[in-house]
């Protein structure tokens, strides 16, 4: 009688046996270096491909020849990114970064222009010349510097999607523009490609 | 003795599947009948594997009223999923087991919704001027319809093409082949010519969301029907011209066009050893019983009904069915027109037509819109589920 009722208990206890639940405490916030590759990824652009990218353009521009030789310090404008992937992406980010990158890296070398800003300044300087505002020099020389160059790019992609996943090829192109000749003075590229298959309940 | 022991065979068998009963369903969450406050209840409190399920919905929802900022929100939330769907994913291993259901996965839809998702980002990026962002969207939206079974329907949505060609036109003058693919892939209607497109874009939609239902022996077969719609065809009027608008993409013929699921074999594997298990068990335990009531037989034939009642228990616990859930507000038709008009206020109205080309008043809506200074463009939603055509 007492191995029966065992085998009752096991058989019920066997079968209220759920299938647990992974993590049921949740996972802590997990800090990453931006250039890491995370645990959350898709074929797409992300940081570590930023962080990369703008790295090497950032280097690159700093060895061009018609930068240092250049006779005074050159002022550069940006110019946004021109994005024909199929990924949305802010179109300034690359430029921001590299222009941070160049302003660390580089003080001094070369000056970078607040175009974005541009409609804020005008209302200082107007607010200046009405006397609004006090002002260290005269407000109506004019001081906003041009461009010597413009620092564009382009991001292209390719995809091919089989049975066997989705290849995503992007080109991360940069140029220099010289502003006067329009020449292009400096430019270079950066390629990543990346693969993925999702699982076979969402094929 | 006998009697004893096939008691306990069968007693033991009954706790098992006691044990084995599914837990008690989630409780249904309150409904207030307001679509985006019944969406952010289930975003925030219904099953994680059904939350970009909700988030479509609601962003949509936000798109109909004219509510940009709150739809591209959701929006994004949903393409960062659908873009880092790559690589192992616990929830749809799952549904792909013997014992757990399809609809256990976390819902990222179709490739006809997940197309429209990234479609309805698209037609935000416009509206914010960021064009090259729009035509990333309808790029990827385009490349959700890519695996279908026969490539004979990949990549055929006519709309996508034709405004990934558009975007490239505003932007250097150039969209030639996607224009040619547009005007290959049409069914419906023939898309105009770039340079015919003027300031102010009209993105139309009408009729039902196609929808979703299972057939077969254990409702293991996705299906899908066409949602239908009374409207076929759209009038636009402004004060100095009345244009035609067709739609250019069927959501019931792209839903039905994909072909075989990789999945679908997964749960016809699953209704086989289903039915097979059963068959099985049912054989085992009536020879097993059989054999119990002859003394010299008695243990084989014991053995061979509980093996009978566990194969039951197995096929009983198998669950091939399908998932049926639906994007279910989308539309059945969509559809796209331009027209030139001088920035500033301008009054519009919208006039549906049924199959008889007569307008059907109860769904006609004007309004007033804010034409932007060129050369941005203007862009305007027309549903056939909002009051009147937002302005995004």
């Amino acid at each position: 009688m007492k191995n029966q009722l065992s085998i009752f208990g096991l058989a019920l206890l066997l079968g209220c046996a759920s299938p647990g639940i992974r993590n049921p405490s949740g996972v802590p916030v997990t800090e990453m270096n931006a250039d890491e590759r995370g645990f959350v990824t898709g074929t797409g652009i992300e940081s570590q491909d930023l962080v990369a990218v703008t790295d090497q353009m950032a280097r690159s521009i700093l060895s061009t020849p018609e930068i240092k030789a250049f006779g005074q310090v050159p002022r550069v404008a940006l110019d946004p990114v021109v994005n024909e992937t199929r990924f949305p992406i802010n179109q300034d980010i690359f430029l921001t970064r590299i222009r941070t990158q160049l302003n660390r890296q580089a003080r001094g070398q070369v000056r970078f222009l607040a175009r974005e800003r541009l409609a804020t300044l005008e209302t200082e300087r107007q607010q200046k010349r009405n006397g609004a505002f006090t002002s260290s020099s005269d407000p109506h020389r004019q001081e906003f510097k041009g461009a010597d160059f413009f620092l564009t790019g382009k991001l292209q992609g390719l995809t091919t999607r089989t049975e066997a996943g989705v290849s995503d090829y992007v080109l991360y192109n940069f140029q220099l523009i010289d502003a006067r000749t329009t020449e292009i003075l400096w430019e270079d590229a950066a390629e990543i490609k990346k693969q993925g298959l999702e699982d076979a309940a969402y094929r | 003795m006998t009697t004893a022991r096939i008691g306990l065979i069968l007693g033991v068998g009954a706790m098992f599947l006691l044990g084995c009963a599914s837990s008690p369903q989630r409780a249904a969450l309150p409904r207030t009948g307001d679509p985006i406050l019944d969406g952010w209840l289930a975003i925030t409190n219904g099953p994680r594997e059904d939350r970009v399920l909700w988030q479509y919905r609601t962003a949509l929802e936000y798109l109909r009223r004219g509510e940009s900022t709150q739809a591209a929100t959701l929006f994004d939330e949903t393409l960062a999923v659908l873009q880092g769907r790559f690589g192992k994913n616990a929830g749809a291993r799952r549904s792909r087991s013997l014992f757990s259901r399809e609809s256990v996965k976390p819902f990222i839809g179709e490739p006809y919704e997940r197309a429209m998702a990234f479609y309805y980002r698209g037609l935000l990026y416009w509206e914010e001027g960021e064009l090259d962002n729009a035509r990333a969207c309808f790029r990827s939206a385009q490349l959700e319809d890519s695996d279908s079974e026969t490539k004979a329907f990949a990549n055929d949505y006519v709309l996508l093409d034709y405004l990934d060609g558009l975007a490239s036109f505003r932007l250097n003058g150039r969209g030639e082949d996607a224009f040619l693919r547009a005007t290959d892939s049409a069914r419906l209607v023939i898309p105009p010519p770039y340079e015919s497109i003027g300031n102010v874009l009209f993105f139309t939609e009408y009729g039902q969301a196609p929808e979703k239902y299972a057939v077969g022996e254990f409702k293991e077969k996705l299906k899908f029907r066409d949602g239908g719609s009374t409207a076929i065809e759209m009038i636009l009027r402004t004060k100095q011209q009345a244009i035609h608008l067709g739609a250019m993409d069927d959501l019931a013929f792209q839903s039905s066009t994909r072909g075989g699921r990789l999945m679908d074999h997964v749960l016809h594997n699953k209704a086989v050893f289903k039915r097979g298990a059963n068959v099985v068990g049912d054989v085992a335990v009536v020879s097993g019983l059989i054999l119990a009531q002859n003394r010299r037989t008695q243990d084989a034939g014991l053995g061979l009904a509980a093996f009978g009642l566990v194969s039951k228990i197995v096929s009983a616990a198998t669950t091939p069915r399908a998932d049926i859930r639906t994007w279910d507000n989308l539309p059945k038709f969509l559809g796209f027109g331009a027209i030139h008009l001088p920035p500033g206020e301008q009054q519009v109205s919208v006039e549906f037509l049924n199959d008889q080309r007569e307008v059907l008043p109860e769904m006609t809506q004007s309004m007033t819109i804010q034409v932007n200074q060129p050369p941005r463009d203007t862009v305007v939603f027309v549903s056939q589920f909002q009051n009147n055509p937002s302005r995004l």
